[in-house]
């Protein structure tokens, strides 16, 4: 609760805070999203063609995570200042679950998939496409979550 | 004023900045433009900075992601001019707003100056023993100029 407090009153209070966390979210969320969309399109065979689907998923995954833990810690931050009213708004918990499923698949089936020897074409695209569904499900949430409360 | 006014006031753009839906929606499709083809502008700056994706060759990655860069930029930039049309009367007074078109336009003299030399010059490159300077240069003010944009683009947000 005193760290909630703490967080909290220093993104609301500090005039450039909040947007810099706001920046920090949005584009590690790009780096993030756009390094797991670039195994995507080699995986869909659209692009990145004369590399594994693994091999690109081994350059990228590190500034993934790296990625990813910025989104989380600024999103927590982003969320903290303005607790009372995530809380009530419709949209955030979808988005909170679209995002669970989305970094849940994207380290078992998606990682899976990707760093197969030789997985069915058919397969790979599907995991690919589902992949690129559910992060820009993600996207639509976050902006929803802003714009319906 | 009176110009922002009337854009801002021609019926699809009133109708647009007034439905509930369309709105977000458009800007969702922005942000998730700035994810998808962002990332792979920085795999491509990053490769010609020799920092990354070294199995793949500079021509692999300049030339097989070029379509879905020009595409997903369009829509890009589409959908963010829909944005700020719509709205134009609160874009207009607004610095920030200005400062991103100005760094639109520096990324436009970005690629007139370097198209000819970097990438349209990949093979050269790859044959390169070291990766010549005007390549990571290229790749530095592609990384700055877009993260300025990215900046600046957040920033309007906060002008009033």
């Amino acid at each position: 609760m005193l760290l909630q407090n703490a967080i909290g009153d220093t993104l609301n209070n500090t005039e450039w805070a909040f947007a810099l966390a706001e920046c920090v979210h949005i584009g590690g969320f790009a780096v993030g999203v756009g390094s797991i969309a670039l195994v995507d399109f080699r995986m869909l065979n659209l692009g990145l063609r004369h590399e594994t689907a693994g091999r690109i998923l081994r350059y990228t995954e590190l500034w993934t995570v790296i990625a990813l833990l910025f989104v989380v810690f600024s999103g927590v931050a982003l969320f903290l200042s303005q607790a009372d009213i995530y809380r009530v708004n419709l949209v955030f918990p979808i988005k909170m679950y679209v995002l669970a499923a989305a970094l849940i698949y994207n380290f078992t089936v998606h990682r899976k998939v990707a760093t197969m020897e030789n997985p069915p074409p058919l397969l790979s695209k599907l995991v690919a496409t589902v992949s690129l569904l559910l992060w820009v499900s993600v996207v639509f949430g976050g902006i929803f979550t802003g714009f319906l409360v | 004023m009176a110009i922002a006014h009337s854009i801002q006031s021609i019926g699809f753009l009133t109708a647009f900045s007034e439905s509930v839906l369309v709105y977000p929606i458009v800007l969702s499709i922005h942000l998730a433009c700035i994810a998808l083809f962002g990332g792979m502008i920085l795999a491509t700056d990053l490769r010609l900075l020799g920092l990354t994706f070294k199995s793949l060759t500079i021509t692999e990655m300049v030339t097989s992601l070029r379509p879905w860069k020009r595409a997903g930029g369009t829509i890009m930039i589409a959908m963010g001019l829909l944005l700020a049309a719509s709205e134009a009367e609160k874009y207009a007074p607004n610095p920030f707003f200005w400062a991103k078109m100005i760094i639109l336009g520096l990324i436009g003299v970005h690629a007139v100056i370097f198209r000819p030399i970097v990438y349209s010059k990949t093979e050269e490159l790859d044959r390169s023993p070291v990766i010549p300077t005007k390549a990571k240069v290229a790749a530095i003010l592609s990384l700055s100029l877009w993260t300025a944009m990215f900046v600046m683009g957040r920033l309007i947000a906060y002008w009033d």
